[in-house]
């Protein structure tokens, strides 16, 4: 031990730690990057995607239409299947998420409520998506939806607040 | 906080005693130079290698279908997957390096004798597993070099008398280089060579720390 400033050994161990936890933050921080990178990077992303022919809706009931539409998932091509349920009356339409804000199942429609029903924890939902009873926090989400040369088209991310 | 932390593990574990005793304060030959430092590096690339290749492993699939989109992906969409894949293959490449330089100071320093001769023995075993690691790691982004280099690799075998034709079947998985090659080349790579590799390197440390390291010349 030398008694003027640092002795060898607390030098050695500093440096030793020092270049240690530079090799370690490094390769662990790339490592943990690219892991945690698709958390926000590998997203779904909103589009317009053509629903159906208007003719073939019922005007002033709830159709309960699949759409599916091409979606990257990382190093795939792969397909998205959607379901929503779209009511349109005159000029208004009405475009819901089949998806239960509770968490994620597909709702059913209920003929004798008009409403909507969870198959997973009964929640329930009136006909315009808001939540009734049962366990969901929130109405349902409302798409975006337009009337294109007689064809509906639905955004799959955009939301009505 | 932090130290209170460390102190009540202490009072469990003892280890900052036996880091003293063992690290700090143990006993190393007089003129003990860098040449002695290759081994360490050697390991340390290793535990690169391993940590870089849990990182892969998160996104690398091993099937004909998709090896080398996902490969793709790793490479150009995911960030930093450019910068792991490239401290995979230069720590690969340096590995071999190391060892080589490694067992040529041991070999100048006639480190390999009496009482060391195990401690070669496993060294030399691991430089083997390391080439197996190699040639297996070579296949997995099943592109052209990767195929053609294992057609090579796999065939040169088959000139060994007698068990030569087996050897090459049972590597490729039979007569053809494809998905069950695939596979299994990924199940070496990434399972059973490194469970080998580290029964070997533990035998390979112990007797350093029973024998110490060999006094230089």
């Amino acid at each position: 031990m030398s008694d003027q400033g640092v002795s060898r050994r607390k030098f050695l161990i500093a440096g030793i730690g020092a270049i240690s936890g530079a090799i370690a933050l490094g390769v662990g921080g790339a490592a943990v990057t690219s892991i945690g990178a698709p958390a926000i990077t590998n997203k779904r992303e909103g589009k317009w995607v053509e629903a159906c022919n208007c003719a073939d809706l019922k005007p002033g009931e709830f159709n309960q239409l699949s759409i599916t539409y091409d979606a990257k998932d990382a190093w795939l091509d792969g397909k998205i299947k959607q379901l929503v349920y779209v009511k349109v009356t005159g000029d208004d339409i009405l475009a819901l998420s089949a998806t239960c804000a509770h968490l994620g199942c597909n709702v059913n429609y209920d003929e004798q409520t008009g409403g909507f029903k969870c198959p997973c924890h009964s929640g329930a939902y009136d006909s315009t998506g808001k939540n009734i009873s049962g366990p969901p926090p929130r109405p349902r989400d409302r798409l975006v939806a337009k009337i294109e040369d007689g064809k509906l088209k639905i955004n799959t991310a955009a939301k009505e607040a | 906080m932090f130290a209170r932390i460390v102190d009540a593990l202490d009072n469990r574990f003892t280890f900052k005693e036996s880091f003293k005793k063992e690290v700090l304060d143990h006993p190393v030959p007089p003129r003990v130079n860098f040449t002695f430092c290759f081994g360490g590096i050697t390991f340390l690339l290793y535990a690169l290698l391993a940590v870089t290749g849990i990182s892969m492993l998160f996104f690398y699939v091993p099937s004909v279908d998709h090896a080398f989109s996902t490969v793709e992906y790793i490479t150009f969409d995911l960030p930093a997957g450019n910068l792991v894949r490239a401290i995979h293959h230069w720590s690969a490449n340096l590995m071999i390096v190391f060892i080589f330089v490694h067992m040529l100071r041991v070999y100048v320093y006639g480190a390999y004798k009496n009482p060391r001769e195990l401690n070669w023995i496993t060294g030399v075993l691991l430089f083997g597993i390391v080439l197996g690691f190699g040639f297996t790691g070579y296949l997995l982004p099943w592109d052209q070099k990767a195929y053609w280099a294992t057609k090579v690799g796999v065939l040169m075998p088959e000139s060994l008398p007698v068990v030569g034709g087996f050897v090459t079947k049972f590597l490729m998985g039979g007569d053809n280089i494809g998905a069950l090659t695939l596979s299994r080349f990924f199940a070496l790579h990434v399972a059973v060579l490194p469970i080998i590799t580290v029964v070997f390197l533990v035998g390979h440390f112990l007797m350093i720390r029973r024998l110490g390291i060999a006094r230089p010349l």
